[in-house]
């Protein structure tokens, strides 16, 4: 039912001319769009997601690929695991050579949490080095399941250890050690996915505190008319917690998003800071090495347009939205906004 | 390995009909005969030869549970091929062994819903799509329950290709799957299929698309080089 193939056709067409100069009428955090974009890398500069091996590694280049072509448009996270079982210590239950990569997506770039696990064996060169970037020699994938994530489970089993316990509706149960190539960092983002997982953002729920200001609804029905006052008004972050509510204010909800933003809040300031100042102000102090450079999310923005198609159904995104979902999230808007949603529908 | 065509297949049918078990044989000949239920959608893949042409097989296993198919429908839209699974059997045994929440489920119901599979894919997927009905575990003979010319009817009424198969004894197994990739190549070089359109759940290899770009369905002799897999 997940008949998304034509919408996504009408943005990819928009994709190569889109850029900045799409109107996002009536809600102000949209209009921002060109100050938030300058938070993500532009093309030619480093991502720390790639660097850290969990963007665009070879699960995701492979889903991406013109022989699978799944999910397109939406970013994969993605780790590399050692499959283990349960004895007095770990034990590893395949030879060194062989691993899984473990990844999550959306089957539709704009949902608020990623709802696709992916895994794929990898046959790893004997003696190669596993890295995920961009190794030497291709290694052997096979992409084997894709499981939608509400008949999943993940767990952290062993802190100590970074072992995942994954287990399925069906009870099939796997233990995932993290590859020891891995930085710490990583499992700390498996950690956030775990909870978001659980408990999911913030802007699912009902918290005034938060902002919601993305058009759900299609952008025809919207206040032609752009608002920028708001943005002027909006205060400058100066805290990471603000910042993670301004970006979730400005539709960036996208829970993959959140776990980097998360992580990286400080390079995230440290960036940002400078992209704004970027004459004034040498970025004298602390030279960030670039993979810290900026949010590791993704590079190609395009994928934001549908914002403003009102996709929150997942497993019909296509299909009409809920107005109980609607009412949820015009709930969550702050008092300011309440009457310019009540205008545009 | 290098391909000259990759075709896109998707496995579909009641749950407990052996929709994995094929699959198994077919890429690793072997029969496991307790699977785990599958959920979303499993992969398979196996190289084959049609007409000097290295063809891979990109094989979508789905979930036959109803509450475990909530993102396989739409998977259905990039397939060239569908093998549509029902059990000839029904026996009380293999019955009970698919309670499956509330439901108790008979084998023969698996043929009798083939009505429902036929249109859901035919709804989702592309017009041109090969389905091949599979009359799964024919081993069993003692236990059948749906006679064969009853398949044989239901295929021609609908356009489909038949055939019994046993994923157990292997018996029919490769056919099938090379049954279907036989007919999609016809309809490739027939011209039925453009097989520029990704939709049509065909890709052509790197090499291979390099010489016949201007062409489908190409006679072109030269074996497909440099293609991924």
């Amino acid at each position: 039912m997940l008949s998304s193939v034509p919408h996504r056709k009408t943005w990819n067409k928009s994709k190569k001319t889109v850029k900045v100069t799409r109107s996002y009428p009536t809600f102000p955090s949209l209009n921002a769009w060109e100050e938030f974009r300058g938070l993500f890398p532009v093309d030619g500069e480093p991502n720390p997601g790639v660097g850290l091996g969990v963007e665009e590694g070879l699960l995701g280049q492979m889903v991406h690929s013109p022989e699978f072509n799944l999910f397109p448009e939406s970013v994969v996270f993605e780790s590399n695991f050692v499959q283990v079982r349960k004895g007095r210590d770990w034990i590893d239950i395949y030879k060194t050579y062989n691993t899984m990569a473990l990844g999550v997506t959306s089957s539709v770039p704009c949902l608020p949490l990623p709802n696709i696990l992916l895994m794929a064996s990898v046959k790893w060169h004997h003696g190669q080095n596993q890295t995920w970037n961009k190794p030497s020699t291709a290694p052997k994938i096979i992409l084997k399941r894709i499981l939608p994530l509400k008949f999943v489970e993940l767990q952290v089993s062993d802190h100590l250890q970074r072992v995942l316990r994954l287990r399925t509706v069906t009870e099939k149960i796997y233990y995932l050690k993290l590859h020891p190539d891995h930085p710490k960092t990583v499992f700390h983002f498996w950690i956030r996915l775990i909870q978001i997982l659980q408990k999911g953002l913030s802007i699912t729920t009902k918290d005034p505190r938060i902002l919601v200001t993305h058009c759900l609804v299609p952008k025809n029905s919207c206040s032609p008319s752009g608002d920028s006052q708001l943005v002027q008004k909006k205060p400058q972050a100066s805290q990471p917690s603000e910042s993670l509510m301004q970006l979730m204010a400005k539709g960036e909800s996208e829970a993959l998003c959140q776990i980097f933003v998360d992580l990286h809040q400080h390079n995230l300031f440290s960036s940002r800071s400078s992209k704004k100042t970027e004459n004034k102000k040498d970025s004298s102090g602390k030279k960030t090495s670039p993979s810290e450079d900026s949010i590791p999310c993704t590079r190609d923005l395009s994928w934001r347009d549908s914002f403003t198609y009102g996709e929150w159904e997942r497993e019909n995104p296509s299909g009409p939205q809920s107005l109980s979902l609607l009412s949820t999230l015009a709930a969550s808007t702050g008092p300011q906004l309440a009457p310019l949603i009540g205008s545009s529908i | 390995m290098a391909y000259a065509y990759l075709f896109k297949y998707i496995i579909i049918g009641d749950t407990g009909v052996g929709k994995s078990c094929l699959l198994l044989q077919f890429t690793d000949k072997r029969f496991q005969p307790v699977h785990d239920l599958t959920i979303g959608v499993e992969f398979g893949a196996r190289m084959i030869t049609i007409d000097g042409k290295q063809i891979k097989l990109q094989i979508w296993d789905t979930a036959g549970q109803e509450s475990f198919r909530s993102i396989t429908r739409s998977y259905y839209r990039g397939a060239a091929g569908a093998l549509l699974v029902y059990d000839i059997t029904s026996t009380r045994e293999n019955t009970l062994k698919i309670v499956i929440g509330l439901s108790l489920m008979f084998r023969r119901d698996t043929f009798n819903h083939l009505t429902t599979w036929l249109e859901d894919a035919r709804q989702h997927s592309n017009s041109n799509m090969v389905i091949m009905l599979i009359g799964n575990k024919s081993d069993l003979e003692s236990r059948r329950e749906v006679k064969k010319e009853e398949g044989e009817a239901f295929a021609r009424e609908h356009g489909l290709i038949f055939m019994e198969t046993s994923a157990k004894t292997a018996s029919n197994v490769e056919e099938a799957f090379i049954n279907t990739a036989k007919e999609i190549y016809e309809k490739i070089q027939e011209g039925v299929f453009d097989i520029n359109n990704e939709a049509n759940g065909i890709k052509i290899g790197p090499q291979h698309a390099a010489t016949n770009a201007t062409h489908a369905g190409s006679q072109g002799g030269q074996q497909a080089g440099g293609g991924c897999c």
